[in-house]
């Protein structure tokens, strides 16, 4: 059953990217992105979907660095071995790691929990030595500081106390159309009023509620939401739908906007599991309506916060 | 988004744009590049918003998150407007100053960027140093944008250059000024871009044609085109559609590194904003021109990097590189005709198109204009991207620009152009880079990455690297590449473990020249320059490691063993007593010191501390282990008695003399007398201990300490003869005469060098080592009244803080013809200076002695400014003209350096002995030997001034060579390289962040508890703080040594035998 939704899988993926410059390359990358890794089968798939050799697939896998033919550990680690790197010392700080996980580079840990590479260069090198964890940059990093990276990695890079954290702040969100508060102070998430917007994906229409801190990522809803779903955003008020001029630079969903009250607007990506969000901090809706080079409309010196005009 | 879709729709826009675009407004402009992403510009920016967000300051003030501005050293920043503050390594907790700052127009003086070096304020970005000299053209538009608002590009002159290409150039005239513009690729081969260009407009072509960007930035090291697709994405777009719209391309790629997340992201939304705004796409401005850019990524090879193995990558395919012709203008992109140019080529475009190509011209030097950008890192002070004009020296890069070394270390070289590029050594920095100077001293520019190496960087190591390198990125097809990049590897593989031959070297050579001349591809063909240029200019570190079996930089893990035991001239195993001290076991420590040193207490004083110079807590960016304090440590409160020396059993025959009781001498007849031989020391002065007691003051190293070491050093072997002088109570003839088999010299330096000025003899004027003798051995007090101090070594100090102590004296000033930076003296001497209140005065050179009745009563002097960089790297004093001055004076000390008193020996015809044109013996390197058999020398005699612990290594190492040498045995063997061997468990330390733990210092007495006598100034650290430090080495032994394996089955048998 997996295998052969893992199939299938792969299957759409060589049908996106069969005639694409890239091509070969272009599904393998996002193959590995979903894996982790290029699973055999999917190599298998790979081939007789493009009619190409699977020694010709197998070519491409191992010629470039990349890409990794066996699963990868929950964590990976980069240590950067390039020329400014390597003059700082990286490699004592990569031996350290190695020594620390009792692994090699290129392998992964018997607990599956850490994966180790080296990488050529990551072009941070003002900062180097440079170790990279999950997308999270290491700089400067001494031998002494290893322990604590494998540490942090371990509780989770991104793991922060909402409650305490000094980047964790609470906004007042509205909506861009009727400019109504979207705060429910009856229904809290991290001790807070949550956001409230109504929610559509499938057959399933319903509520959903963020936390309205800045920072944290929680939320409910009526439905559970599977991951990756593109939901459709409405304000619970007037019933308009939110959808942003621009789609996600990550995803390419589009982007929930609303606005912040005191100014500026936040637009989240309506795609489940995806964190990309964009906060402006500007005086109104106009700096970022679709129409702001030819509106007509008399605009007041900060702009407007509701417009018949936004689309 | 507004879609324009004629010329004047565009005209319009611009229009639009500036109008909404107040630049007025208070700003705070957060670099958000990927360096200042690692160093955490991320919260920066959230917490900005939040205190933005909290005092409703929307109205007061505008955020602009951009990318890359290129001090990455600083990062996180922030850059105000419109003041054009700079404020550097901005934390969460000092962002809110800085905005209400901004928003009165003020500044927050206490976080402006101050110079590290020299503690000067800079109010303004553009006054730094590193800005200033800079020339920063492309690179400046970074600040001004934000990266994923096509808005802020317009109103920075973006799509300017197009509109003009649009409405007044034909595509042959664009290529016409690309062309007269001079711009070559810079990706690295520097061939001209408007001559490639002209190249594929004119091929025919069925079914399209391709401009490509490489933005396969493989270069370890350079990050420059990064930083431009991150901060600027939408230049390369307007470069790649004007370099379409005049080749006659439809199609654009840009084939850029998985590697860089940041740049793709920019990327897809620049291109996704330029698409909706019209400016891609279908019938671009109401034209017939159509063209679009899809993005490619790159998976992590090298050799992408090259034209044809790019293409072969973008195709999907295994990036091999293949034979040219034809050349991708040819024959490209499945089979179509393709222009490839660098991410940093497009962004020049329409900069020349703006400003004209004959003005463009202009900028660099004939033949390599416009800027280049660089990545300076490696061992610089300032890191970062650089843009500056062609034609500048290395020389304003590294030290102008780059602000010179970060630490002590001196500069060795920089490696530029990546793995094909090669080595140029700082006596070459004087070189004005471009692509055929650079290309001439045996490197390339490449994509512009320049590595600053130092002396703790090793260039076997380099060359090894970037082999190692190469033989994993070489795609194999080429037999010569593959194996030779293989075998040079290993090669220097094996000269990095010591095992290397001098036959290797040519070997080498040969490998490289044929892997040079036989391979296809530009990877093949470079793949040599690191080894050639780095055996062209350090074959001496080769012969280095090939011969001594050393690696001078500490680097070499076979040859290098634990740093600080390898840097010791004695070899003290430094980690094997710092481990000892961690535990607690201050016995084993003294051991530990004393078995490699005959000196420990005296060592623990006055060593200039070797072994803390290669620290790797210090090499790699922290604060040296304390090692002489904790050497101190141990040596006051361990009875030296514990300590019993081999002695050997036999009794030798032969009876050597050693001349001059000084720590070589001394050290000498101490190992010779243990392996049974007997010693005569035979010494001028009073009392044996050489410069030890007669110059060091005591305040430094007490007498009693001198005494109680040297007599535990004497035994019935050795016979002391004091206020026997060479040359006038004995001469070397008259040893061997007495029946004395070898003769070891050691009688130091103790003749100050003389200034050379006008009335140097007067009343009043002392040599500094004649001036600290009469005090140490005589108690005579001459200096009196106004003192003054020629010199910035430690003879100059001691002379200084000596005659501090004395008591007809008023004031010291000491006179340095360079700047602090420079002063050769230990650091802490030169702090301890300062505190008792001694004026050191730099930048001064003593011109002439006046003097009155023929005493001295004034030094007329002359102001020093720092001039070019010598071959030391260091800058030249220059006397300012007409800025002489003078100086009233009751002493004058002359500590300028000290000669070694060969003149002893008497002339060369006659000992037999040669001296050196520096009046020091003359010996061999390896075996100390003279020119006369059987008499050997050691200590400052032959090297000149110089360290003790160098002098009591070359006493040890006499001892050695003279046992050989009575027993007929050569005197030159292979040398072993020392590596740690004995396991000692490490303590677990908490686990707190060792590298923000602060070195131990030893403890001083105040400056009023000192200043007017000798007691000691520095005590001892308390166990605890000792212990502390101890818990900070890194334990460098550790990767050489293993716990004894356990026998179980063996215990198993004891226990069952019981």
């Amino acid at each position: 059953m997996k295998e052969s939704r893992l199939s299938s899988d792969t299957e759409e993926i060589v049908h996106k990217h069969d005639h694409e410059l890239g091509g070969v390359i272009a599904m393998l990358e996002e193959i590995q992105s979903q894996h982790s890794y290029l699973p055999e089968s999917a190599l298998k798939t790979v081939a007789t979907e493009t009619g190409r050799s699977l020694v010709e697939i197998y070519g491409v896998a191992t010629f470039y660095r990349y890409f990794s033919l066996k699963p990868r550990g929950e964590h990976l680690i980069s240590v950067c071995l390039g020329t400014a790197c390597h003059v700082r010392q990286g490699s004592m700080i990569a031996k350290e790691l190695e020594d620390q996980l009792g692994i090699r580079a290129g392998e992964t840990t018997p607990d599956q929990q850490f994966s180790l590479e080296t990488v050529n260069c990551l072009g941070a090198c003002a900062r180097g030595p440079i170790v990279l964890v999950d997308g999270h940059y290491f700089s400067n990093v001494k031998k002494t500081q290893v322990s604590q990276i494998l540490k942090k990695t371990l509780k989770g890079l991104d793991a922060i106390d909402v409650t305490k954290d000094p980047r964790v702040f609470p906004v007042k969100l509205r909506c861009p159309h009727c400019n109504h508060s979207l705060l429910d102070p009856n229904y809290l998430i991290d001790n807070h009023p949550t956001v409230r917007l109504t929610i559509s994906f499938g057959e399933k229409h319903g509520w959903m509620r963020l936390s309205s801190l800045y920072g944290s990522y929680n939320i409910k809803s009526e439905y559970k939401i599977p991951v990756n779903t593109i939901v459709d955003t409405f304000c619970p008020h007037c019933h308009a739908e939110l959808v942003g001029s621009s789609a996600c630079a990550v995803c390419n969903a589009p982007m929930v906007p609303m606005t912040i009250y005191g100014g500026g607007l936040i637009q989240i990506c309506s795609r489940r599991g995806c964190k990309s969000h964009i906060m402006d901090l500007a005086n109104s809706i106009c700096v970022n309506c679709d129409n702001r080079h030819t509106c007509k409309l008399i605009k007041p010196e900060k702009g407007v916060w509701h417009c018949e005009e936004y689309v | 988004m507004v879609k324009v879709s004629s010329i004047n729709e565009l005209k319009d826009l611009f229009e639009m744009v500036n109008t909404n675009h107040d630049q007025s407004r208070p700003h705070i402009v957060i670099c958000a590049g990927t360096a200042c992403q690692a160093s955490g510009a991320n919260d920066i920016i959230r917490v900005a918003k939040k205190y933005i967000l909290q005092n409703q300051l929307l109205d007061a003030i505008s955020v602009r998150i951009t990318g890359c501005h290129g001090f990455c050293e600083m990062g996180p920043f922030i850059l105000t407007q419109p003041q054009g503050a700079f404020y550097h390594q901005v934390t969460i907790h000092n962002i809110n100053r800085i905005i209400d700052a901004v928003i009165a127009d003020d500044y927050v003086e206490d976080l402006l960027y101050r110079d590290p070096k020299t503690n000067i304020k800079y109010f303004k970005q553009d006054d730094i140093p590193f800005f200033k000299k800079q020339q920063r053209t492309i690179f400046s538009k970074n600040q001004e944008i934000d990266p994923i608002r096509i808005d802020d590009y317009i109103a920075n002159d973006g799509y300017k250059a197009l509109y003009k290409v649009f409405s007044s150039l034909s595509p042959e005239k664009v290529v016409d000024e690309v062309k007269v513009s001079g711009l070559r690729g810079r990706g690295g081969a520097g061939f001209p871009t408007g001559v490639k260009w002209e190249l594929i407009a004119k091929q025919p072509s069925d079914d399209g044609k391709y401009v490509v960007c490489n933005a396969d930035e493989g270069d370890p090291g350079a990050y420059m085109d990064r930083s431009l697709l991150e901060g600027n994405p939408f230049s390369i777009i307007e470069g790649m559609t004007i370099g379409a719209y005049a080749t006659g391309a439809n199609e654009g790629v840009i084939y850029v590194r998985n590697e860089y997340p940041l740049a793709i992201k920019h990327l897809i939304i620049a291109l996704r904003q330029a698409r909706e705004m019209g400016l891609l796409g279908e019938n671009i401005l109401g034209s017939s021109f159509s063209f679009d850019i899809r993005i490619v990524k790159g998976a992590g090879a090298f050799v992408c990097g090259e034209e044809t193995a790019l293409m072969r990558s973008i195709e999907g395919k295994v990036g091999e590189p293949r034979q040219r012709p034809p050349y991708p203008v040819q024959k490209g992109i499945r089979g179509n005709p393709t222009v490839i140019n660098n991410v940093e080529t497009w962004a020049n475009i329409s900069f020349i198109i703006n400003m004209g190509a004959t003005e463009y011209a202009k900028i660099g030097t004939d033949g390599n204009s416009g800027t280049k950008i660089f990545s300076l890192v490696g061992k610089i002070k300032n890191t970062g991207l650089i843009e500056v004009p062609m034609g500048i020296s290395i020389n304003e890069i590294v030290f102008d620009i780059g602000g010179g070394s970060p630490g002590d270390a001196k500069i060795k070289a920089v490696q530029t152009g990546g793995p094909s590029g090669g080595c140029i050594p700082v006596s070459k920095f004087d070189l004005l880079i471009d692509y055929d100077s650079l290309a001439k001293a045996g490197s390339i520019m490449g994509s512009g990455g320049m590595i600053v190496m130092d002396e703790n960087t090793c260039m076997v190591d380099v060359a090894r690297y970037f082999m190692d390198f190469l033989k994993a990125e070489s795609c194999g097809k080429c037999y010569t590449c593959r194996k030779g990049t293989q075998r040079m590897y290993e090669i220097l593989d094996d000269i990095s473990r010591g095992k290397g031959t001098l036959e290797d070297l040519d070997l080498l050579e040969e490998l490289a020249l044929v892997v040079q001349d036989s391979t296809m591809c530009g990877l093949g063909q470079t793949a040599s320059n690191p080894v050639l240029s780095t055996m062209q200019y350090f074959r001496a570190e080769y012969e280095r490691h090939i011969i001594q079996k050393r690696c001078d930089a500490f680097v070499c893990k076979e040859l290098t063993g634990a740093p600080c035991q390898t840097g010791c001239p004695v070899g003290t195993e430094a980690w094997r007593y710092i481990a000892h001290i961690a535990r607690g076991d201050y016995e084993q420590a003294y051991l530990a010191i004393r078995e490699a040193n005959p000196f420990p207490s005296v060592c623990a004083r006055v060593c200039n501390h070797q072994c803390e110079e290669h620290c790797r807590v210090k090499t790699s960016g922290g604060e040296a282990l304390a090692i002489r304090s904790l050497k101190r440590f141990i040596t006051d409160r361990i009875d030296p008695s514990i300590y019993k020396p081999e002695r050997s059993a036999e009794i030798q025959k032969s009876p050597v003399a050693v001349i001059g009781a000084g720590p070589a001498g001394l050290t000498t007849a101490h190992y010779l007398s243990l392996l049974g031989y007997q010693v005569t020391i035979f010494d001028s002065e009073v009392k044996p201990g050489g410069m030890l007691f007669s110059t060091i003051p005591s305040y430094r190293l007490p007498q009693e300490t001198i005494n109680k070491e040297i007599d535990s050093l004497l035994n019935e072997n050795i016979t002391l003869k004091s206020n026997v002088a060479l040359g006038t109570d004995v001469t070397i003839d008259q040893l061997f005469e007495d029946g004395f088999k070898a003769v070891m010299i050691s009688i130091g330096a103790h003749k100050s060098k003389p200034l050379q000025l006008e009335n140097e003899d007067a009343d009043g004027v002392y040599p500094s080592i004649e001036f600290l003798k009469a005090y140490n051995i005589q108690g005579e007090q001459l200096a009196r009244g106004r003192v003054g101090v020629i010199g910035g070594g430690n003879s100059a100090l001691d002379a200084a803080r000596t005659a501090l102590r004395q008591k007809d004296v008023e004031s010291v000033t000491i006179l340095y013809r360079r700047t602090r930076e420079e002063m050769p003296a230990f650091a802490e001497e030169i702090e301890a200076a300062d505190q008792e209140g001694i004026d050191i005065q730099t930048l001064v050179t003593p011109l002439k002695v006046i003097t009155k009745d023929g005493a001295l009563s004034s030094l007329e002097c002359c102001k020093n400014r720092l001039g070019e960089i010598d071959s030391s790297g260091r800058r030249r004093p220059v006397p300012i003209k007409d800025s002489e001055y003078t100086i009233e004076l009751d002493t004058l000390i002359v500590a300028i350096g000290e000669d070694a008193g060969v003149d002893a020996i008497g002339p060369a015809d006659s000992s037999n002995i040669d001296v050196t044109k520096w009046n020091t013996v003359k010996t061999d390197d390896n075996t100390l030997l003279t020119s006369r058999p059987g008499v050997f020398a050691g200590g400052d005699v032959v090297t000149g001034p110089n360290t003790i612990i160098d002098a009591i290594a070359a006493g040890k190492k006499a001892a050695v060579m003279i046992d050989r040498y009575l027993h007929g045995e050569e005197l030159d063997q292979p040398v072993e390289t020392e590596l740690p061997h004995v396991y000692i468990e490490p303590i677990e330390v908490e686990s707190e962040d060792l590298s923000i733990i602060d070195r131990a210092e030893s403890p001083m007495i105040t400056v009023e508890k000192r200043q007017k006598n000798f007691n000691e100034v520095e005590s001892v650290l308390s166990v605890t703080a000792a212990r502390k430090e101890a818990g900070r080495c890194l334990r460098c032994d550790l990767e050489f040594t293993q716990p004894e394996e356990v026998d179980e089955e063996c215990l198993v048998n004891e226990g069952g035998a019981k």
